[in-house]
């Protein structure tokens, strides 16, 4: 849309620099400016990435007094007995809330995006990220009343699925699809924000043409603008699954709305919590991080390689 | 974009009407979801607590009661509500103008310039993301207590400013959006990249610039555990962290604080909405450039 | 305190704390490093400051035989009921466990929907296990703790509740959710609980509102054969005096103040003060509020009759009973085939968090 007027200008610019054009090309031992670009934010990163990340690796090799432990705080924290079950609380978790929030995102900002009206649509992904602006705290208080089929404005819902008591909603069995649901909640929005602009970038003509050569919306969506957004999707699943894996504010928030009828330890990252701040066992704490990450990498390799998040098109 | 108009196709659109209305019945649905719970927040700081208890669940509250918990709020340690929103501000304006200056030419590094350590830094950044916070705080808290931080807003502004999502959402943005012609061209005609940068990829990035912006503030503002560890004394909490000062005044949530000054379920409402109001300012003022510009990178060549 | 003893400094002088298993921590070196309490009993306060205390306040303070912390307020459980209601149906109080389910089953054949007590709350256990002297909680040492739950004080207790959570008349509930409210305004004959519930339900406007002159309470309930009754407590904050504080003396005079002084703990303080002197005027105050039905003597018999077989760790019982039993019974199951899970919870917790069970 504003493509033309930028070149013209640019030509223009250029025309005038002329004389003090730079020679083609890089000339040899100059350091190359992306260097400069990603100077600042290489120092950050060093400083509150890279380096604390470093530090936590040592303290999961490391006991208290700072001699070498090899594998002795992984082996603690695996056979402690809120280790698996855990694992298995993060697991299911991750599968429904991923699957939820791939599928649904892309449908809603498909949908979102096909919508004429440009009211409508602003309104539409304004009431969509809403809930997103409600962090950790706040909400506490909001799903305490949700929950509790006697006081909440969906009771009618909850009655319906036999649910009659606050207790009953929050059994251990319902957990991961509603820990799942909350962070749907909360993220969905800020998602279909960023994929109806990606959307936005799809080339109207190319979608015209294949509108004239009679494909319906359907096809379109699959044939022409889910292929243009597949880094993007990628690069929702690599963040949603990072941030699944470290799933911690949806169980605390209902830990202390239930008052610890949901334990505080639903979680890997609140057990790493626990482990540092209830038991003072930093290396431990660090232990069960170590692991996340792991975890957290080989299943993201997955989408960075089948979504090409790395390659420059 | 072009507006779709109906009447040249009609028998290639028959069939989507039924369409159309499976993907508005889907509109409309979500739409209950996500704010039902968001209107039941609106009408529960009118009401008394007892009365959010028993009453209908949209119905409206008194005046009364809405300025009785508008008042307990915002009364709550003599003002405290207020000097913790204004904390927020300073940390989160504080770490968004850092995270710009840094994350933008980053990102554009990462997507159009070759360096050998692009990959790498790549792959890092990644990493980093992936590390859960439990596990970087004490490295973090150490580090900053080391040079003499805590307790300041420095110690909160500085590690907010880093911020990898900025840097992989400027990082895509730029690779996909912006056609490495154009930026050929100018090079041919003698820019320097650092003019490269500023005159050619940086009017095209405002949507970039609007979106990394927004989250940045989103996610500053939300953020409770760095504030939390960081700051011990509660003069210097920014709203997140203040609110779990509230929870724990609130019986429901803390049973040893019951008593006649304890905090009231409507009053943590309100303070629900006082505290993500500047959220939704901020979501409305950028929505402009966050949606519409996301285009201006233009075709691909 | 951990990242303050890590840095080095930073810690506060004195602080405040809601939970009683704060002192189990703070009473010992982490890392290597010295221990955040100061000890109180050396010197610091005054001898005859400490003996003013109720008996057994101090329990939850003192680690090892020393003391870390000064009560604020105890939260001992005794009966609450309904005097009004009482009298119309035509019940007397039970005065023993035993009549207290006899009670809850005529309650459920002749008045069902009203209820006798809660039991979804996560101290439901310090309300039942601990006055019933159930073994689950035995602290014996700085890192130690003994677990029976299969004896017999456990399994009445359990087995009592099983009973009247199937008749309803205790119902799984916590008084602090909407569904307490909802369901149970003006239908609760009688409820064991803390001290604190007067002020916290039920002469709370925005809880159960009981309008003045009809609640009453009563000492707590021994089991038949039992020669005396015990009682649970139910959290009482303590204040801390920093071991790192560069104000020691100051600290300890403002702490001693606060826990003392009738200006704060008789005229303002909202729970029964663990400091006896005061706690007396604030019976008497709370008497002449002409809002209680009975006599307020029964709180201050059971201040004293806190049963000493259920300690203060660093774990917290209450997290795990709420996540072990309450889901547990919602599923169906009865407390008393509960009792082995229980058992090996505590255990489990206890052990991650450093101690020796036995």
């Amino acid at each position: 849309m504003t493509l033309a007027p930028a070149s013209d200008e640019l030509t223009a610019g250029a025309t005038s620099r002329r004389r003090s054009a730079r020679p083609e090309g890089r000339p040899p031992g100059r350091v190359p400016i992306g260097y400069v670009f990603v100077s600042l934010y290489t120092l950050l990163a060093l400083a509150f990435g890279i380096i604390p990340a470093l530090y936590a690796v040592v303290l999961a090799f490391t006991t208290t007094d700072g001699g070498f432990a090899g594998f002795d705080n992984f082996v603690k924290v695996v056979t402690d007995f809120r280790f698996l079950p855990a694992v298995l609380h993060v697991t299911l978790y991750l599968v429904i809330w991923l699957v939820m929030l791939v599928i649904f995102v892309v449908i809603l900002a498909l949908i979102v995006h096909a919508v004429k009206a440009r009211w409508a649509g602003t309104t539409l992904r304004f009431v969509y990220y809403l809930p997103g602006a409600l962090a950790g705290a706040s909400s506490v208080l909001l799903w305490l009343f949700v929950l509790d089929p006697t006081a909440s404005p969906v009771s009618g819902l909850l009655h319906l699925m036999g649910l009659n008591s606050f207790v009953q909603v929050i059994q251990p069995g319902n957990l991961p699809v509603i820990f799942a649901i909350i962070a749907f909640w909360t993220g969905a929005g800020g998602w279909i924000v960023i994929m109806y602009g990606a959307l936005n970038n799809v080339s109207t003509e190319v979608i015209e043409a294949a509108r004239i050569d009679g494909a319906n919306a359907a096809q379109i969506a699959m044939r022409i603008q889910l292929p243009m957004l597949r880094k993007w999707i990628a690069y929702m699943g690599v963040m949603s699954l990072a941030a699944g894996t470290q799933l911690f504010v949806e169980p605390q928030l209902l830990s202390q709305a239930s008052n610890a009828v949901v334990p505080n330890d639903y979680s890997l990252n609140q057990l790493a919590y626990q482990y540092a701040f209830q038991q003072n066992d930093f290396n431990g704490a660090a232990a069960i991080s170590l692991i996340l990450l792991v975890v957290a990498l080989l299943l993201s390799w997955v989408f960075v390689t089948r979504g090409g998040l790395f390659e420059k098109e | 974009m072009t507006a779709l108009s109906t009447q040249p196709r009609r028998d290639g659109r028959l069939r989507s009407w039924s369409g159309r209305s499976v993907a508005g019945l889907i509109l409309v649905l979500f739409v209950l979801f996500f704010v039902i719970p968001i209107i039941w927040l609106l009408f529960a700081v009118t009401k008394s607590s007892r009365a959010l208890i028993v009453s209908n669940p949209f119905s409206i509250g008194s005046w009364t009661d809405f300025m009785a918990n508008w008042n307990q709020l915002f009364g709550f340690q003599d003002g405290a509500v207020t000097l913790w929103i204004g904390n927020s501000a300073l940390y989160t304006l504080g770490a968004l103008a850092i995270t710009l200056v840094v994350s933008i030419p980053a990102g554009y590094a990462l997507a159009l310039t070759e360096f050998r350590l692009r990959k790498a830094l790549l792959v890092l950044t990644l990493v980093v993301m992936l590390i859960p916070s439990t596990a970087l705080v004490l490295p973090v808290f150490l580090e900053l207590n080391t040079v003499g931080l805590i307790g300041t807003p420095l110690s909160v502004i500085l590690p907010m400013s880093f911020f990898p999502f900025g840097v992989y959402l400027t990082y895509i943005y730029f690779s996909t959006s912006i056609p490495r012609d154009l930026l050929a061209a100018a090079r041919i005609d003698g820019c320097s990249e650092i003019e490269v940068f500023t005159r050619v990829a940086l009017p095209l990035a405002a949507p970039i610039v609007a979106l990394v912006a927004f989250f940045s503030f989103v996610q500053n503002w939300n953020n409770f555990f760095l504030p939390f560890v960081m700051l011990p004394s509660s003069d210097g909490y920014p709203i997140q962290v203040g609110l779990t000062s509230l929870l724990s005044s609130t019986p429901a949530f803390n049973p040893s604080s019951a008593g006649s000054d304890s905090v009231q379920l409507p009053t943590l409402a309100l303070a629900t909405i006082v505290s993500i109001l500047p959220v939704l300012v901020v979501f409305l003022f950028s929505q402009r450039y966050l949606v519409a510009g996301m285009t201006a990178g233009g075709t691909k060549e | 305190m951990q990242l303050f003893d890590r840095a080095g400094k930073g810690w506060p002088d004195v602080v405040f704390s809601s939970q009683n298993t704060d002192a189990a921590w703070a009473s010992q070196k982490s890392g290597g490093k010295q221990a955040f309490a100061a000890v109180l009993d050396k010197g610091l306060v005054p001898q005859k400051t400490l003996d003013g205390f109720a008996t057994g306040a101090l329990n939850p303070c003192t680690v090892d035989g020393q003391v870390y912390c000064l009560r604020n307020d105890l939260a001992q459980a005794v009966l609450w009921y309904n005097k009004s209601l009482m009298d119309q149906f035509g019940y007397s109080i039970p005065t023993t466990w035993e009549e207290y389910e006899a009670l809850g089953q005529k309650v459920a054949t002749e008045h069902p929907g009203y209820i006798i007590g809660t039991a979804g709350d996560a101290w439901t256990p310090e309300v039942f296990m601990w006055a019933s002297k159930c073994e689950a909680n035995n602290i014996t040492g700085p890192k130690a703790v003994t677990v029976k739950t299969d004896t017999p004080e456990c399994k009445r207790a359990a087995s009592l509740l099983d009973t009247l959570r199937k008749n309803d008349t205790v119902p799984v509930v916590s008084v602090f959710t909407p569904e307490f409210v909802k369901k149970y305004t003006g239908k609760v004959l009688m409820m064991p609980g803390p001290a604190w519930y007067a002020g916290a339900i039920f002469n709370n406007p925005q809880s159960l509102n009981v309008p003045a002159g009809q609640l009453g309470v009563a000492a707590p309930l021994p089991w038949k054969g039992d020669d005396k009754a015990v009682t649970g407590n139910v959290g009482g904050g303590t204040w801390f005096v920093s071991s790192h504080s560069k104000n020691l003396k100051a600290a300890e005079k403002f702490v001693q103040y606060v826990t003392t002084a009738d200006a704060y703990q008789v005229d303002v303080a909202p729970g029964y003060p663990a400091y006896a002197a005061a706690a007396k005027k604030w019976v008497a105050k709370q008497d002449a509020s002409k809002y209680y039905a009975t006599s307020l003597q029964p709180i201050v018999t059971a201040a004293s009759q806190i049963w000493d077989g259920w300690g203060y760790g660093i774990f917290s019982q209450e997290a795990i009973w709420a996540k072990t039993i309450t889901p547990g019974v919602t599923s169906g199951k009865s407390i008393v085939d509960l009792l082995p899970t229980w058992q090996t919870a505590i255990e489990n917790q206890a052990k991650v968090d450093g101690y020796t069970v036995k």
